[in-house]
């Protein structure tokens, strides 16, 4: 996938301006930081030298100024960067946001619901930080760095030079340490990966578990991989505790030897000792700037893998849109014919469809049944288009579906999926997806007809009770009548109900088709049921097998002409056939 | 300067983590003390730590004292530099270092083990712990919120407390120390540096209690944020299918402003720490510069005592400022090992009564008298459940989802443990039955087929672990599931991953029967699947689950309608009660709920035929 990078100029162009005035800020905090040791080599240097107790306080008083000016520049910078960082983060959110929300249904397939959330969540939270920390201490590290080295140029020539000596051993050393320490902890978090594996695994099967009684085994199991962990850690940050100690060391070493050759400096007279005192001031600052670095340089990794994973979905190409002069799609019957349909999802995979045709009039019912992956849900995912067929057309009342408005398309289809959702927020306005504008006795009509409206009234706050997160405090047979009451607000021309009553027992599931009928008396109804009594009644039912169209006709001329309809009969109903014929 | 107090990830933190507040444990000396009895293992190696951070802390305190010295030694200026006491005092603080760097290497050499091993043992008995809880435990926990307690919680007990509390001695041991050395030094200049001590103080407390309602208010705010994405991202093929994209996009920019509002503030008030503390320690230095300078002009003080005096109020004033933070992230780490010692303090699953027997030659009889079961406080799921049946009979369970045909199911094997009445096989309470033994006695093939990663014939295995090859293949073919798996291209040997997600579920389905065959139990459980499966192995699966019921008690959760009616005795559960119980005809003819089920789903059959 394309990772590019490039969607970031427009935000950086949007926040150039406040983004340098914080840089600007920044640099004079530093500055302030870096001025302070000089003034102080000068007051040792010329104040106590000379015993010039006015030269002591001027040049305290322009300390206490420089401090002044610090905090002020400090205190600008953090409302211009948290600004920035805040609004650039919810911008950045926004748009990917809207683009998600955009995105074709085989664009989402292919990213997964999870990455896409953890896209918008982690990633972009990973980029606000890092820009936000680049107005804060990223810049300021190096400027501080930089500037040590160049103050003490200013001081002392000579001394400038062991300052700028330090910085290639101690850059060797940080490389040193990234070039182990990475692989060491990829072998971590792998072996992390594993104990996380086996956990999920166990609490997954726990029932196995028990039934079999495979305790000591997956003990032992267990016991591996943790004990691997423990292993790899143990030798992983044993290494790494070794690096701090040489750094410091190093830093420390510099130091050492800035005394020893500020004393023969000062000995003989070319160097002032308050000098010394800012030297060694700097040193520090530079061992700051170094352990800094490090930090900003995994930072930046980090932002950078999610810059691109968050370009990969700016990048991609929305491939379902409206054609530019959409046909008129008004007051449509519901007439749906597929004509030689395949699908695939991908260029070079299998057909998951293949040569379907048939053609259901407005109003009438169509069940479909076969095995699992045998492309029912795939087939009726495309009449509102969340997948174009790879070949074929499928055409609504004699029209091309993909000549017409994809919003207006989508007005006149009703889907009850096969996973019911419903969103956090009241039981009506639940409902009232399907239609905003609906009245009360609307709603309450379409929730008798699902057979939901007893049990609404049954809670407290009835039609308002609120539903938690995915409608969690529901039982799955309640949620799914929602899921149909919903659809039928929307009084659609074209009602697909997948498996929608899988939850639903039998006896209820029989009330509502009969609702259903009454109620959908225009409505054309496609059907994918799991339970062979479910489709017997429809008044045509397809028969699908490996993608294939292997039976059509209504119930009693697929017992006499397809196999595959037999088999499914009586491996749900056994000998009934015969028990009640007889 | 010693590096060590620099290694605080100061504000920089990545992900969530870094706008999170402060967690409050609730119990700490309970908690410590759990602690504590993982901890004791290492005493060794924490006792020596101790004494390291000390040392380390001693020589810690020497570095200025040596470089105050050396600058004396300068001080006096051109020809008066005595090079002897400079070469001295410098091989000394050389000496130090290097000291002080194999000390600190060597204190995190431990502390990496002792954490590494802790958190390993840790992780050890949790999981020890999670093979005593009953079933109950996981239905009512979720696989995330467990994980999280397995993986985060243990992983921030190993980096915050082992790390935090090396960083609090230190931090201890440098500002008594600091403090001590500079009184000695001088004690008009320690009470000079120290004025900065009450300003860090006044803005720590005055920031700290702004960001902590703004931080509550952020993290609900993202907490609502990122809940609609969840939802809606999560839930995208309804937002399209409903066209409702503009107003799930409204929605988010509602919130999504809502939590910037929030953010900024937050950012901006937290934002203040670092700076302001900066200015702070600048200010503290600018105060020793003119102070010290006026001493020193006074020749009250030397030169060398101004510079040790910059080192020790940074050493006095930094871990000081740190104190609060350090003592934060410990609190965050015994928060996350509260979690963790809730988790181990769980109630067990019943252990075996005493004399407990061996559940040996199980013939197969079942009785229920008067059994209840609820999991939450008058909101029975089973009431008031009695029945018997002989040995061989075959079960078959009916009725609407959540109707309780599961829960008995779970009683019966002991999955769930009974409040009310008593089970009893071959007559005997299933409460005087060894546990093991019991368990083994049952074999499951439920709806969602569980298989492990590892080997097809492992899984198989997993039956009876001492079976032979043979024993395994013969177990397949019985299942009919040799043929498929001798098609493939690794046969017996194919790897299954996580979840065996490479199979089909007729297919896991098989293989699961086999596993059960394999185990040879006396009483079957069945949970017959919902969704079917492609038709010639549905019917394969038929032929491999009557083949596994010939002469063994068996309990089905039925849902198609030839195994019902084949059954010996149909059981009709209704809202936690058995309504009904006979065989199908006897069932049809008393005209009842089987009655109206049966009708209700069959009825069109005899229009058609």
């Amino acid at each position: 996938m394309n990772g590019n990078t490039n969607y970031l100029k427009k935000y950086i162009k949007r926040y150039k301006k406040e983004f340098f005035i914080a840089l600007t800020f920044l640099i004079l905090e530093a500055m302030g930081d870096l001025i302070q040791p000089t003034i102080m080599s000068k007051i040792i240097d010329n104040g106590v030298k000379n015993k010039d107790m006015d030269y002591v306080f001027k040049l305290g008083k322009l300390m206490f100024l420089v401090t002044g000016l610090g905090a002020i520049s400090a205190v600008i910078r953090n409302i211009v960067s948290s600004k920035v960082s805040q609004n650039f983060g919810a911008d950045l959110r926004e748009d990917l946001y809207i683009k998600i929300q955009s995105l074709s249904f085989e664009n989402i397939d292919r990213f997964q619901d999870a990455t896409l959330i953890t896209r918008l969540t982690n990633d972009v939270n990973q980029i606000q930080n890092f820009a936000h920390g680049m107005m804060r201490v990223f810049v300021k590290a190096p400027v501080l760095g930089i500037g040590a080295i160049v103050m003490t140029f200013l001081l002392d020539i000579k001394m400038g030079f062991i300052l700028l000596g330090i910085v290639p051993v101690v850059g060797i050393a940080i490389l040193i340490n990234l070039r182990i320490s990475y692989p060491i902890f990829t072998r971590i978090q792998r072996a992390l990966d594993k104990v996380n594996g086996v956990m999920r695994e166990y609490l997954a099967g726990i029932r196995v578990v028990k039934a079999f009684n495979r305790f000591d085994y997956e003990e032992s199991r267990f016991e591996g991989v943790n004990d691997n962990l423990r292993d790899v850690s143990l030798k992983g940050m044993r290494i790494v505790a070794l690096f701090n100690p040489i750094v410091a060391l190093i830093v420390n070493m510099g130091i050492v030897l800035i005394l020893w050759v500020g004393g023969l400096r000062v000995n003989s007279g070319s160097l002032e000792v308050g000098k010394i005192m800012a030297f060694i001031n700097y040193m520090t600052r530079l061992l700051f700037s170094f352990v800094m670095s490090t930090r900003i340089l995994n930072m930046y990794i980090r932002a950078k893998a999610s810059a691109e994973r968050i370009g990969e979905v700016f990048n991609t190409e929305n491939i379902i849109y409206t054609k530019e002069r959409p046909l008129p799609f008004k007051d449509i019957r519901g007439k749906l014919e597929f004509n030689h349909v395949y699908f695939k999802y991908h260029d070079n995979s299998k057909y998951v469809l293949e040569d379907i045709s048939f053609s259901v009039e407005s109003g009438e019912t169509l069940a479909i049944i076969g095995s699992t992956g045998s492309g029912k849900s795939t087939l009726i995912n495309l009449i509102p288009r969340f997948y174009d067929p790879t070949k074929g057309i499928i055409k609504i009342d004699g029209i091309d579906i993909k000549d017409v408005d994809l919003h207006e398309l989508r007005e006149n289809i009703a889907i009850v999926p096969q996973k019911t959702l419903l969103f956090t927020g009241s039981i009506k306005e639940n409902i009232k997806w399907g239609d905003e504008n609906a009245t009360q006795d609307e709603v309450e009509k379409v929730a008798k007809i699902s057979k939901a409206h007893d049990f609404i009234l049954s809670f407290n706050e009835g039609y308002d009770s609120y539903l938690g997160q995915g409608g969690v405090n529901l039982s799955g047979g309640q949620k799914q009548r929602i899921a149909i009451a919903r659809a039928l607000l929307k009084k659609p021309k074209i009602l697909i109900l997948d498996d929608s009553t899988s939850a639903v027992d039998m006896i209820t599931e029989k009330e509502i088709r009969k609702g259903l009928k009454d109620y959908l008396k225009d409505t054309t109804t496609i059907l994918i049921a799991q339970r062979i009594t479910s489709v017997m009644d429809a008044d045509k039912i397809l028969v699908m097998d490996g993608g294939r169209i292997v039976g059509i006709g209504n119930h009693s001329e697929l017992i006499d002409n397809s196999q595959v309809y037999r088999d499914i009969y009586r491996s749900q109903m056994g000998r009934g056939l015969e028990y009640i014929g007889s | 300067m010693d590096p060590r107090r620099k290694r605080t990830p100061a504000g920089i933190s990545g992900g969530r983590r870094a706008i999170m507040p402060v967690e409050k444990a609730k119990d700490i000396r309970y908690t410590l003390n759990r602690l504590w009895d993982f901890f004791k293992k290492e005493k060794i190696g924490l006792f020596t730590t101790f004494l390291l951070v000390l040392v380390s802390g001693v020589l810690g305190l020497l570095v200025p004292f040596f470089i105050g010295k050396a600058i004396d030694v300068i001080f006096p200026g051109p020809n008066l530099v005595e090079f002897g006491r400079l070469k001295l005092v410098l091989t000394l603080l050389l000496f130090v270092y290097i000291l002080d760097g194999v000390i600190t290497f060597l204190q995190e050499y431990i502390v990496a083990g002792i954490a590494q091993k802790v958190v390993h043992d840790i992780r050890k008995s949790l999981f020890s712990k999670l093979q005593s809880l009953p079933i109950v435990f996981f239905d009512t926990h979720t696989h995330g919120e467990l994980m999280s307690r397995l993986t985060n919680d243990v992983d921030n007990i190993s980096n915050t407390i082992s790390q935090s509390t090396v960083q609090f001695m230190a931090s201890v041991v440098n500002i008594i120390g600091s403090l001590i050395m500079m009184i000695r030094l001088s004690g008009l200049m320690t009470i000079a540096s120290l004025i900065t001590v009450p300003m860090v103080y006044f803005l720590t407390k005055t920031i700290a209690k702004k960001t902590k309602i703004l931080f509550k208010e952020q993290q609900e705010a993202l907490g609502l944020l990122n809940g609609h994405i969840e939802e809606t991202i999560g839930g995208i093929h309804v937002v399209k299918a409903f066209n409702k994209e503009d107003k799930v996009v409204d929605e988010f920019i509602r919130q999504n402003h809502i939590l910037k509002e929030i953010g900024v503030k937050a950012q901006i008030w937290s934002g203040f720490i670092m700076p302001l503390m900066n200015a702070i320690n600048n200010f503290g230095f600018a105060i020793i510069a003119i102070f010290g300078g006026t001493l020193a002009v006074k020749d009250k003080i030397s030169v060398g005592i101004i510079t040790s005096f910059i080192f020790y109020s940074k050493q006095f004033t930094k871990p000081l400022n740190e104190l609060a933070s350090t003592f934060n992230t410990l609190q965050s780490g015994i928060a996350g090992a509260e979690r963790v010692f809730e988790l181990l303090d769980e109630e067990e699953e019943r252990k075996d009564a005493e004399g407990a027997i061996p559940a040996i030659d199980i013939k197969g009889e079942v009785e229920f008298k008067s059994v209840s079961f609820q999991y939450e406080p008058d909101e029975p799921v089973l009431n008031n459940i009695s029945f018997k049946v002989e040995p061989g009979t075959n079960v078959a369970l009916v009725g609407a989802t959540g109707a309780g045909k599961t829960t008995i199911v779970n009683l019966l094997t002991g999955f769930y443990e009974i409040e009310k009445g008593e089970i009893l096989i071959d007559g005997i309470n299933i409460k005087d039955y060894q546990k093991d033994s019991l368990r083994k006695i049952f074999g499951m093939v439920l709806q969602d087929t569980y298989l492990f990663s590892g080997t097809i014939e492992e899984n198989i295995r997993y039956g009876r672990l001492d079976a032979t090859y043979e024993e395994i293949e013969e177990a397949a073919k019985m299942s009919k599931a040799h043929d498929f798996i001798s098609r493939l291209p690794m046969g017996y040997d194919t790897l299954l991953s996580e979840g065996g997600i490479n199979l089909s579920q007729g297919q896991r389905q098989l293989i699961a029967i086999s596993r059960a065959i394999l185990a040879n139990p006396s009483i079957l459980i069945l949970d017959e699947a919902t969704s079917s499966v492609d038709t010639r192995t549905e019917l394969k699966i038929q032929e491999a689950m009557a083949e596994l019921m010939k002469g063994r008690t068996t309990f089905i959760i039925a849902h198609r309608l030839s195994t019902i009616r084949e059954a010996d005795i149909i059981m009709v559960i209704d809202n936690g009660q058995i309504v009904e119980k006979g065989n199908h005809s006897e069932l049809i003819d008393k005209k009842g709920k089987y009655y109206n089920l049966y009708m209700s789903q069959f009825m069109n059959i005899g229009e058609v035929v």
